[in-house]
């Protein structure tokens, strides 16, 4: 099993790690090399730095599907599109979508405690995120690659839709939905939900309560459509045909955030296929997936019988020496690092390891450069 | 913003000193480091996390940390003298209920409630506002006559939700007339728009992707008023690979290497070239940092993993201190004299 076997046999790759280990450009690599296989592939970041648009080529990515100009690759033959994640617009869109007639929605629209939710990034963004994923499951794509939010917000993804179903079903947003209970149960519901919304009132203002109520009611009428769709994109997150890769860098505080995400994903019932340590070394001898962690110095010995001591070029050579040790020495403790991690990784767990590249990657070549890459990687561990 | 001979002495002066930056470019190390130097000049440094990760029990894990960190203040060195909270949602809404019910035990007991508890867990804003609650009470905290806790340092989450944090007070501000959540939306956005008592910090890496978003999030920032904002702080800046005088020996040594044949001397000039090309990215991401951002540049030095100890944390507060007070010029500046 290879990252290129995921790519061809998987439906749906979900890219999860910790902040700034580059994981919405290993993303974007990875969704390139599948549809330059010629697999129908989309991308969904969630990203809104400019620089992954300017990398695929695209002039700006926002909720709307965009295609990557794959074609200007040479040999490439597959399709690839690209869209960001964009909390307040796919609400609205979703909105749209469910409420049926154009009253509902107005009063959706204008509910102010739904236009702080579409705006807020925690669990919104989640909820929304759920959605989009299941609009684009359903939209004809071979293969889809998601990028999540960082770390713990990762996690949401998993839970939030559960939460809000769970929420909605309970009694507590009935209280507030001015519909009277039915039969004998219903009746004590309404009467706990009268006392428990006074007390709400009590402590947060019944303004705030009554503008609750109006939020839950609107709420309520999505209940079944959300309800559902959840379900949904919980199964196929779950599916043989999705595959989670867990994205982090060498450097310990990156790879502590990254436990953290598996356990919650373990913790989950979700298995993850492949762990890949981006930019884990610096390429220090020919071939690229060798990770050299010990310098000899050998600079310095090319002085010998051609400058005098104190010559700059002397003093250059002995530096040359100096920097190498140093990036072997920082590839050592990154390899430990990743050894350790990898170590008590699931063994069918995937592992790979790519260099740091010596420059940031800029266009759609280098994008494909990280895709070989990765595809080719070494095993770490 | 900051003036005046010593920034850096007033920013540690401030109640509250918020920090903020993209995932990954080390806010944590930051704020460690400060607090260190904060607790070095007899102050009463609090660092306090939001429940999102446990960063800083890894921190101080070998400092003489003996406590886990939870969501009262316990001492994270041997000596006492440096404090972290790690914010528990629940527990903040107890915090608040209990300031509002005056009876800690009938707090708990509406906390208790599940089917509140769903309410509060679904219900937009509500974890903001608590957590925004706890550090208002951190800040209002007197032992002896004197404040108990400052500064209060505040490891915020990645940007978009420290944003969203911040941005609440205001938001829900706009949905409520009065009530008892009014007065306090009023004293949170009194707290966290007052320059006297908090400043926002932005920290950021050398590199060009972080240094593309920061930019980002300061004019954002910058647009959406809110918050006074403290320093940037540039973090793990790496000391300069080969002396400025020798490189333009490079050449040379290349030529030597292709004449001669010496396949390990062409690399390890290629190492070089690539180390001098990022350390000029560096300068010239610094350099445009200072040009378009209208804030103190704080640059602190890569430590390496060795030296995560107190007197190295305490160096790297130092030295964001003097860089603060004595602002570099990209040109001049030289790492070896910072650390």
């Amino acid at each position: 099993m290879s990252l290129d076997d995921l790519l061809h046999r998987k439906s749906l790759l979900v890219c999860v790690g910790p902040g700034g280990v580059g994981k919405t450009t290993v993303a974007a690599a990875l969704a390139l090399q599948a549809a330059r296989a010629g697999r129908r592939t989309l991308v969904l970041t969630i990203d809104p730095a400019r620089r992954l648009a300017a990398m695929l080529g695209l002039d700006g990515l926002d909720d709307a599907v965009r295609p990557v100009p794959v074609e200007t690759l040479p040999g490439a033959r597959g399709h690839l599109d690209a869209a960001m994640l964009d909390t307040r617009a796919s609400y609205d869109a979703l909105i749209h979508r469910i409420a049926s007639d154009p009253e509902h929605r107005q009063r959706i629209l204008d509910n102010r405690l739904y236009r702080v939710m579409s705006r807020s990034f925690g669990a919104a963004h989640a909820y929304v995120a759920m959605e989009r994923l299941h609009d684009v499951l359903g939209a004809g794509y071979d293969l889809v690659v998601l990028d999540t939010p960082p770390t713990r917000n990762a996690l949401d993804i998993l839970d939030a839709p559960n939460r809000l179903a769970t929420f909605l079903e309970e009694g507590v947003v009935k209280w507030f939905v001015r519909d009277p209970g039915v039969g004998l149960r219903g009746r004590l519901l309404a009467r706990g939900g009268a006392a428990a919304t006074r007390l709400l009132g009590k402590i947060a203002g019944d303004a705030l309560v009554q503008e609750l109520g109006e939020f839950f009611a609107v709420f309520m009428s999505l209940r079944e459509g959300f309800q559902q769709r959840a379900e949904q994109v919980q199964r196929s997150l779950r599916a043989d045909s999705s595959a989670f890769v867990l994205v982090s860098s060498a450097m310990s505080s990156n790879l502590a955030d990254a436990q953290f995400l598996h356990d919650g994903l373990v913790a989950r019932g979700i298995r993850v296929q492949a762990t890949v340590f981006n930019r884990a070394y610096v390429q220090l001898g020919d071939d690229p997936d060798q990770v050299v962690t010990t310098a000899t110095p050998r600079a310095l010995a090319h002085a010998a019988g051609r400058y005098p001591d104190g010559d700059p070029r002397r003093r250059l050579l002995a530096q040359l020496d100096v920097l190498r040790a140093a990036a072997a020495a920082e590839n050592l403790v990154a390899a430990q690092a990743v050894a350790q991690f990898a170590g008590q990784l699931d063994p069918t767990c995937l592992k790979v390891q790519v260099p740091s590249f010596a420059r940031e990657l800029r266009d759609l070549p280098a994008l494909a450069q990280l895709g070989d890459r990765l595809c080719a990687a070494v095993h770490a561990g | 913003m900051l003036s005046g001979p010593d920034p850096l002495r007033h920013l540690l002066d401030r109640r509250l000193l918020l920090f903020t930056g993209k995932g990954g470019v080390g806010k944590s190390t930051v704020v460690a480091a400060l607090a260190a130097e904060a607790a070095a000049r007899g102050l009463r440094p609090l660092i306090v996390e939001l429940g999102h990760r446990a960063t800083m029990q890894g921190i101080f894990a070998d400092m003489g940390a003996t406590q886990p960190i939870g969501h009262e203040p316990v001492p994270v060195t041997a000596d006492r003298t440096i404090w972290a909270a790690n914010l528990d949602f629940e527990a903040a809404i107890v915090d608040y209920v209990a300031d509002q019910v005056k009876l800690r035990s009938v707090a708990r007991t509406i906390v208790g409630n599940r089917a509140l508890q769903g309410l509060f867990r679904a219900a937009p804003a509500v974890r903001e506002i608590v957590m925004l609650n706890k550090l208002r009470l951190f800040e209002r905290a007197v032992t002896r006559g004197r404040p108990t806790w400052g500064p209060i340092l505040v490891d915020l989450d990645a940007t978009g939700h420290a944003l969203m944090l911040l941005e609440m007070p205001r938001v829900v501000g706009e949905l409520l007339a009065d009530g008892p959540l009014r007065g306090l939306v009023d004293a949170l956005t009194g707290l966290f728009t007052d320059p006297a008592r908090t400043l926002l910090n932005l920290v950021t890496l050398p590199a060009e992707i972080p240094v593309q978003e920061t930019l980002e999030l300061y004019h954002r920032l910058r647009r959406e008023r809110g918050v006074p904002f403290g320093a940037l702080f540039v973090n793990n800046v790496p000391a300069s690979a080969i002396d400025g005088e020798l490189r333009s020996y490079l050449p040379e040594l290349a030529g030597l290497a292709a004449r001669e044949g010496l396949p390990d001397l062409s690399a390890d000039v290629l190492l070089a070239e690539q180390a001098i090309a990022r350390d000029e990215l560096v300068l010239t991401l610094i350099a445009q940092m200072q040009h378009e951002v209208d804030l103190p540049l704080a640059l602190l030095p890569r430590l390496a993993p060795h030296e995560f100890d107190i007197p190295g944390l305490r160096r790297l507060g130092r030295a964001a201190l003097s860089s603060l007070a004595a602002p570099p010029s990209p040109v001049q500046w030289d790492i070896q004299e910072q650390a």
